[in-house]
């Protein structure tokens, strides 16, 4: 429960299930254009790993709100 | 512009994380403090991002870009002459009066340094004004989703409304905040492709300079006359105006804004958090203006990129970016994009509803209505003031929606009240003999004279309602004019009552006034924890882009 008070690994999640979905998208559907949800999606999925793997290390800056 | 399931999903998906850190926040919330405080406890980097996302609302994202189509680079004045200086004397000497004081909010730093009117005045004033802007704020969102994905009016108000509601409800500040964070990162994530894949289809950087009118490529050429720039205005009035008391005026008085450094958990941090805000913010036209000129150059070399006409036959800069979305984006990131905006919108609501809530609740009703009363009752009120704001807010859209000029009347009105405020706040903060007499009737003074400049000049067909003694070139230069004008009136009214009014004794003004304040001296500080040193940089970039861009 305290990991949902670090707003890093609710940004994480976030962008990491945009970042799939776009993926997802950007792969299976017919539509063309699909290069530009592939690409958000990587970057978006990237940004949401990072930010998940900042919220593992607890140091000064821990975001919970005491 | 046609939405898909994903893109609904998406949608969705942002509703249902931002409802989520009001629920999981609810838990942490025990007292008033906590609830409209957020017990100073926010680390800095969150208090950084809140501070310009809080900023960072609808009329910022979708204004820009507007003015970026229509003025160009002068828009960028708004963030490195308008922004960027503020910030960094916010950060260098006006913070730690702020939090060294201990006052709650703006209104009670004003009751501490000079009287209780002077503080109900400013209350009063801001209150209703936040208030009115988040329910203007829901207003355009209901009317740009009707435009542009035939949303119901009705819909979109209630369901924004709704979940606003529901997450500063149980989160209060701290939820605000949090949310203003995820925001923030939307904004920047979902609008960054749009530059990028808009630069690329307009032929990059060659593209631009050469489709987009020279006049439009500047940020100081024709500035010596306002009829030689799109934007209208001269240098003066620009950099006075604008620059100084508008920039300073809204940076360092406007509660909303100071608001997210006073939670932080510390002086340092504090001082650091609009300064560490300064550096995204700088950088932030990248999102905001430049889609307004990368269109300008898509206008030149493809179909489908003209803007609409308004009701009254003038074209709708607003469109920029909702046009800017359904040409270039596919659904999936379209998606994306319009989270980005609708999350701008609720932002901006979101903000003015915790900033209301916070000096309706300490400097309205525990001063006049309930004094000490137990903190159980005004953590209630707190969450009674978060559900009746948002009601007058709902009540404020509808009411605009009756009367669409309400919105301009009230916008102008605004800017009368905010437009001398710095001048109370910098003499009270510099200048030890300032009195409560003095900045009271000051502030109404300059507030009267902005009123009255207003009445007696005409811009763009506005204004004029006394007589018309002077027309200004555009209606931006008029609003410059007019800040400077109530500022200097304002200072001079409460220097000249101060000076035959009794200030209050020394001792009662430590921590208030700077020349009574003992100096920090914390030589082991390293430089990136440096206020000064961290504002030097943020001037140094600035003055860069002026030079480059000039």
């Amino acid at each position: 429960m305290n990991k949902l008070f670090d707003l890093r690994f609710v940004i994480g999640c976030f962008f990491l299930i945009v970042g799939v979905l776009l993926l997802l998208y950007g792969f299976f559907s017919d539509a063309t254009e699909q290069s530009v949800n592939r690409w958000c999606g990587s970057i978006f999925l990237l940004f949401g790993i990072i930010m998940l793997v900042l919220s593992t290390r607890n140091n000064a800056n821990d975001t919970s709100a005491h | 512009m046609h939405l898909h399931f994903i893109d609904y999903g998406i949608i969705a998906l942002y509703f249902i994380f931002v409802v989520g850190v009001g629920f999981v926040l609810k838990k942490k919330i025990k007292t008033g403090n906590d609830f409209l405080m957020s017990n100073r406890s926010i680390p800095l980097w969150i208090t950084s991002l809140a501070f310009i996302s809080a900023n960072l609302g609808a009329q910022e994202v979708l204004g820009m870009a507007a003015s970026g189509s229509k003025y160009g680079f002068y828009t960028a004045h708004y963030y490195w002459l308008g922004a960027a200086i503020a910030m960094v004397f916010l950060g260098v000497f006006m913070m730690p009066f702020y939090y060294g004081s201990k006052a709650r909010s703006v209104p009670e730093f004003l009751k501490l340094r000079y009287d209780e009117k002077t503080r109900t005045f400013n209350a009063l004033s801001f209150a209703v004004m936040t208030v009115f802007s988040s329910g203007i704020s829901l207003y355009a969102l209901a009317m740009l989703m009707q435009t542009i994905l035939g949303w119901d009016f009705n819909l979109s108000v209630w369901l924004a409304a709704g979940i606003v509601l529901i997450y500063t409800f149980l989160g209060g500040l701290t939820s605000a905040v949090y949310n203003e964070v995820l925001q923030f990162f939307l904004i920047v994530l979902g609008i960054a492709p749009l530059v990028f894949i808009g630069l690329h289809k307009a032929g990059g950087w060659e593209g631009i300079m050469h489709n987009v009118d020279n006049v439009k490529l500047h940020l100081w050429k024709g500035m010596e006359n306002a009829a030689h720039n799109p934007m209208g205005v001269d240098a003066f009035s620009l950099v006075f105006g604008l620059g100084f008391v508008l920039a300073f005026g809204y940076w360092c008085t406007d509660f909303l804004v100071v608001q997210r450094a006073m939670i932080s958990r510390n002086l340092n941090e504090a001082q650091r958090t609009p300064l560490i805000a300064a550096f995204p913010k700088i950088f932030m036209p990248i999102i905001v203006i430049l889609p307004g000129i990368i269109i300008l150059a898509l206008q030149k070399q493809f179909p489908g990129f003209e803007l609409p006409k308004n009701a009254n036959g003038a074209t709708d800069y607003n469109m920029t970016l909702p046009v800017m979305l359904s040409q270039l984006y596919p659904s999936g990131i379209l998606g994306v994009g319009i989270t980005a905006l609708i999350a701008s919108f609720m932002s901006g609501m979101a903000g003015n509803v915790t900033a209301f809530n916070t000096v309706w609740t300490f400097d309205i009703y525990q001063t006049h209505i309930k004094k000490n009363a137990s903190e159980k009752h005004y953590f209630y009120i707190g969450k009674v003031t978060t559900v009746a704001g948002i009601l007058i807010s709902i009540a404020t859209a509808y009411f605009a929606r009756q009367f669409n000029n309400i919105m301009d009347l009230l916008q102008l009105v605004f800017s009368f009240v905010n437009a001398p405020l710095f001048a109370t706040f910098f003499l009270g903060m510099f200048w030890k003999r300032t009195t409560g007499h003095g900045a009271f009737w000051g502030l109404l003074s300059g507030t009267s004279a902005a009123a009255l400049t207003y009445g007696l000049t005409v811009a763009e067909g506005k204004g004029g309602w006394i007589a018309n003694i002077h027309t200004f070139y555009s209606g931006t230069s008029q609003a410059f004019n007019i800040a400077w004008i109530a500022f200097t009136i304002c200072f001079i009214v409460t220097a000249l009552i101060s000076l035959v009014t009794k200030p209050k004794p020394n001792e009662q003004l430590v921590g208030l006034v700077y020349s009574l304040t003992p100096k920090q001296k914390d030589p082991t500080r390293v430089w990136y924890k440096n206020p000064l040193w961290l504002g030097i940089i943020v001037l140094l970039i600035t003055l860069i882009f002026n030079i480059i861009f000039f």
